[in-house]
């Protein structure tokens, strides 16, 4: 384990000026005792936990003392969402949440992973399994017995916003679309990540129809789970192996320099840096090329836009005139990209769209951990923050009843479920938006605007 | 493109973000972290003590004349500080935070923002008679020490020394990290009429954590400042100033404490104090805590929200990695991303990432010391062996603590030559050199003055 990542991710604590700023903007602290905020948390308790670290070797070698079940002082760690809003605000680049990742794999380590968490953490295998019938198990899942049973059995908190199984898979449509699809020397890999694959295939439809308006043909080659659920729930060698398995399957395309292109901003974190990070990786030449090649779709839009290579053929989304108003929201994951806000600027093209950027720090869901019957009440709590801006601004827009809001939009798939769940307003990727805006998409109906 | 991006997201750079986007520049502020704001006690402090560490500065505009030449605010003179000062009084007013001077009488936690803009322009007409223009308060510390202040947010003006009032010093046991009785103690011990007293914060909250911002939290939901405005009437006098760790809310700041003006002025008990009290002002003031400072973190946000209108995006966490320059241009600066560098354009950049604290110089143990977004030439000791005197607390200060940008007259930083480095580069608050704004008591002076000027140099420049 002694490499530069051991080095960027455990010894960065002792960058920690203990300023307490982590703690100021921590979402969940604020909401609940169960956790006792990132510098506690990370930097602090770090020093405490011996796990066999280079760090703390001595002239007789590493020391190392597993720590025994029910002996673990710090716990609570588990109750860090993994938001990343702490790496975010520090001012001098602890990386507290992936500190808080890694001590948690520990714990799993030593003292095992419930099924539950083993569970979500498969999210490609559920979204596989339900697809072979798709109807059946959005009936199993979605009925008050089904999810009392989830709940009790598993501890998947009842209320908590699961996705349905789309009828149809992006793969399958895709390959009933073949025919339709753009074919152009400007190629690029488009990653679409389980929600899109087996939950939202719109969202790969809608980001598909834009790559081709741009004149670029979308390449989606065989991909598997990005591995960051395993990762957040301390599942390692697992992720590793998923992690593995993606070099592998992109390799050719990282190498004839395609862009890797992801709608999904955990996916595409991970690959940039998540995985590479905890799993120390980031020497590993494959690892290290696909990182460099992966993109955000906005991210890779903003490119174009600033080298004024986006069709400038956007439409109003209200034909009626009235303004468009949108509560926007970055996710955390999103922001942990360090890239800025892109989707707000490519959206600010669309005329007439009246951007509403929200400031609140998470919507609590942080990937699985909203799921959690033990977290479910501290995810809401975490969201209010957010569900109460979309409130102002729908209150805001309604006395002067020029336009309304009808939807919000946030560009990762738990935070929209979250969103949709604390809200009860749609939201969409802001690639709907803009697919919807160039006229290749219904917003509302969530499908190509030609019936494909 | 961006006529200005603003490297900092400190007072220094909010501030003159602020400036810029008022006089119609398209600006952005982008910073590695969160500002140093977060740590401050939310008063401005603009000149406390001079260089040689023998003298309280009473009045700054007198102190001034007598800094170095190179230090900024001689740099500024004192009308352009003074013109800093009142704009940034003015932002205050209309964010609903209104921040006061020494002599201010009016009861400014009553008011509502409106009123304010009107008093604040008054006073600006007034500035050349002003008898009070430069006069510092002379606030209570946390540990009951006098502490110099030009502008304070209304909910510490009572802290006032001057005020002849008797104080009464209200800890919440629990709470750690203030110390009613020590406050109190040094307090008499200056001559003040003070004793303290404690409120049981049980009371208020079960929950473990007790930071200063969870109980700001907590004490803007109105049950919690109904039953903490009762404790605080059953352990206090008629007639007394009132002093509380600064908790007293977040975003219900200002009817929490007006709430409590009222309750601790209104009650029915006769004292011979009471019609002084009433002529005085508020009754309720705040002693700064330990960060998380929440008096800090109301005037972040009060910028904050004042940028959000004005159309400025603050984008945090993104840390400087290189820079492009052709000549003396700087074309754009790029920060570490998860993969590729994130490239910044813009017409103008000024840095304000603060000193050896703020991230802005890093000193390695080497004996380096550096400016870490453009790597400019530094004002600083040569060696590691003159970083510091050998007394610890040396009343001139340590040299390193000055260590810094050396600027011109329109603060864009200077070769070793004294010529600018970058023509589109400006410089502004603790990263500027000949200054040691800690141990001048001028940090937040410094940031608000410069910032402000380079705003207005850059707007002139355009």
């Amino acid at each position: 384990m002694q490499n530069a990542t051991v080095n960027s991710v455990g010894l960065s604590l002792n960058a920690c000026i203990k300023c307490n700023i982590c703690t100021s903007y921590c979402p969940v602290s604020a909401v609940t005792d169960s956790f006792p905020g990132p510098k506690y948390a990370a930097p602090q308790s770090e020093r405490f936990r011996d796990f066999g670290h280079p760090y703390y070797a001595d002239a007789a070698g590493p020391i190392s003392r597993p720590l025994a079940g029910g002996q673990m002082p710090d716990a609570s760690v588990d109750y860090c969402s993994g938001c990343r809003v702490c790496n975010e605000v520090c001012p001098t680049g602890v990386r507290i949440a992936e500190i808080n990742a890694r001590a948690r794999a520990r714990i799993v380590a030593a003292r095992g992973l419930s099924l539950r968490n083993r569970l979500l953490g498969r999210n490609e295998l559920l979204g596989r399994i339900g697809s072979i019938a798709p109807g059946l198990a959005n009936f199993v899942l979605h009925n008050p017995i089904g999810r009392r049973l989830a709940a009790a059995l598993f501890g998947v908190a009842e209320k908590a916003p699961l996705p349905r199984w789309h009828h149809e898979t992006l793969n399958r449509w895709l390959a009933r679309t073949r025919a339709q699809r753009l074919r152009s020397d400007r190629k690029v890999v488009y990653f679409h990540g389980c929600a899109t694959q087996y939950y939202e295939p719109y969202v790969g439809m809608a980001a598909i129809l834009v790559l081709e308006h741009l004149g670029y043909e979308a390449i989606v080659p065989p991909q598997n789970c990005c591995g960051l659920p395993m990762l957040s729930n301390g599942e390692f060698t697992a992720a590793e192996s998923h992690h593995r398995r993606n070099v592998a399957r992109l390799a050719q395309y990282v190498d004839a320099g395609h862009p890797i292109i992801g709608t999904s901003t955990s996916c595409t974190l991970t690959l940039k840096e998540e995985a590479p990070e905890l799993l120390d990786l980031e020497s590993d030449p494959g690892t290290h090329a696909l990182k460099l090649a992966t993109w955000d779709i906005f991210e890779w839009l903003r490119e174009r836009l600033d080298q004024d290579q986006l069709p400038s053929d956007l439409r109003p989304l209200d034909q009626s005139g009235q303004p468009f108003i949108l509560p926007y929201h970055a996710p955390c994951q999103l922001r942990a990209h360090r890239i800025g806000k892109p989707a707000l600027d490519l959206l600010a093209q669309i005329p007439g769209l009246d951007l509403r950027e929200s400031h609140a720090r998470c919507c609590g869901i942080a990937g699985t951990y909203g799921y959690k019957t033990e977290k479910y009440q501290i995810a809401m709590d975490v969201g209010a923050e957010l569900f109460d801006y979309v409130a102002s601004q729908t209150s805001k827009s309604e006395p002067d009843s020029e336009g309304s809001v009808s939807f919000t939009a946030c560009d990762s798939e738990t935070c929209r479920w979250q969103l949709e769940h604390g809200t009860g307003l749609p939201s969409r990727h802001p690639i709907e938006l803009l697919a919807a805006a160039y006229g290749l998409y219904d917003l509302q109906a969530r499908r190509p605007a030609d019936g494909s | 493109m961006l006529d200005l991006l603003v490297i900092g997201a400190g007072l220094t750079g909010l501030f003159a973000a602020y400036t810029a986007a008022r006089a119609g520049l398209r600006v952005r502020v982008i910073a590695h972290g969160a500002g140093a704001t977060h740590w401050h006690a939310g008063t401005i402090d603009l000149l406390g003590n001079l260089p040689d560490g023998e003298k309280t500065v009473t009045n700054w505009t007198q102190a001034v004349p007598e800094l170095p030449p190179a230090h900024p605010y001689r740099l500024l003179g004192i009308d352009a500080i003074a013109k800093a000062m009142d704009e940034f009084q003015s932002l205050t007013a209309v964010a609903g935070l209104p921040y006061v001077r020494a002599g201010a009488a009016t009861d400014l936690t009553a008011s509502s923002p409106q009123d304010e803009r009107t008093s604040q322009r008054s006073d600006s007409d007034e500035q050349v008679s002003d008898p009070n223009l430069g006069r510092n308060l002379q606030l209570i510390s946390p540990v009951g020490a006098p502490r110099p202040v030009y502008l304070a947010p209304a909910a510490q003006q009572a802290a006032s020394l001057e005020d002849d009032r008797p104080l009464v010093i209200v800890g919440l046991q629990g709470m750690p990290d203030f110390y009613p009785e020590l406050i109190a103690e040094n307090l008499q011990k200056l001559g003040h009429r003070a004793r303290s007293a404690s409120l049981p914060l049980s009371r208020l909250t079960k929950r473990l954590d007790r930071s200063p911002l969870h109980l700001a939290r907590l004490l803007d939901q109105p049950a919690e400042q109904a039953l903490l405005a009762q404790m605080i009437v059953d352990v206090t006098a008629a007639g007394e100033r009132v002093g509380l760790p600064a908790v007293l809310g977040l975003n219900a700041h200002t009817a929490l404490v007006t709430q409590l003006h009222e309750a601790t002025t209104a009650r029915s008990r006769p004292s011979p104090q009471s019609s002084h009290s009433q002529q005085a002002g508020t009754s309720i003031f705040e002693i700064p805590t330990l960060p998380p400072s929440v008096p800090g973190l109301r005037l972040d946000a009060a910028l904050r929200t004042q940028l959000t209108g004005l159309g400025v995006r603050v984008e945090i966490g993104m840390k400087a990695c290189g820079f492009h320059a052709t000549g003396r241009r700087i074309q754009w600066l790029e920060t570490e991303t998860g993969s590729r560098p994130l490239r910044h354009t813009a017409r103008n950049f000024l840095l304000a990432t603060g000193g050896i604290l703020g991230g802005g110089i890093y000193a390695d143990r080497c004996g380096r010391v550096r400016e870490t977004v453009f790597d400019l030439p530094l004002t600083a000791p040569q060696s590691r062996t003159q970083w510091l005197r050998p007394l610890f607390l040396d009343r001139r200060g340590h040299p390193i603590f000055q260590a810094g940008v050396s600027v011109d007259q329109r603060f864009r930083p200077l070769d070793q030559a004294g010529a600018p480095v970058y023509d589109n580069l400006w410089a502004a608050g603790s990263t500027l050199a000949h200054t040691d704004p800690i141990r001048e008591r001028s940090r937040e002076g410094i940031a608000i003055a410069t910032g402000y000027a380079v705003a207005k140099g850059v707007v002139t420049s355009q």
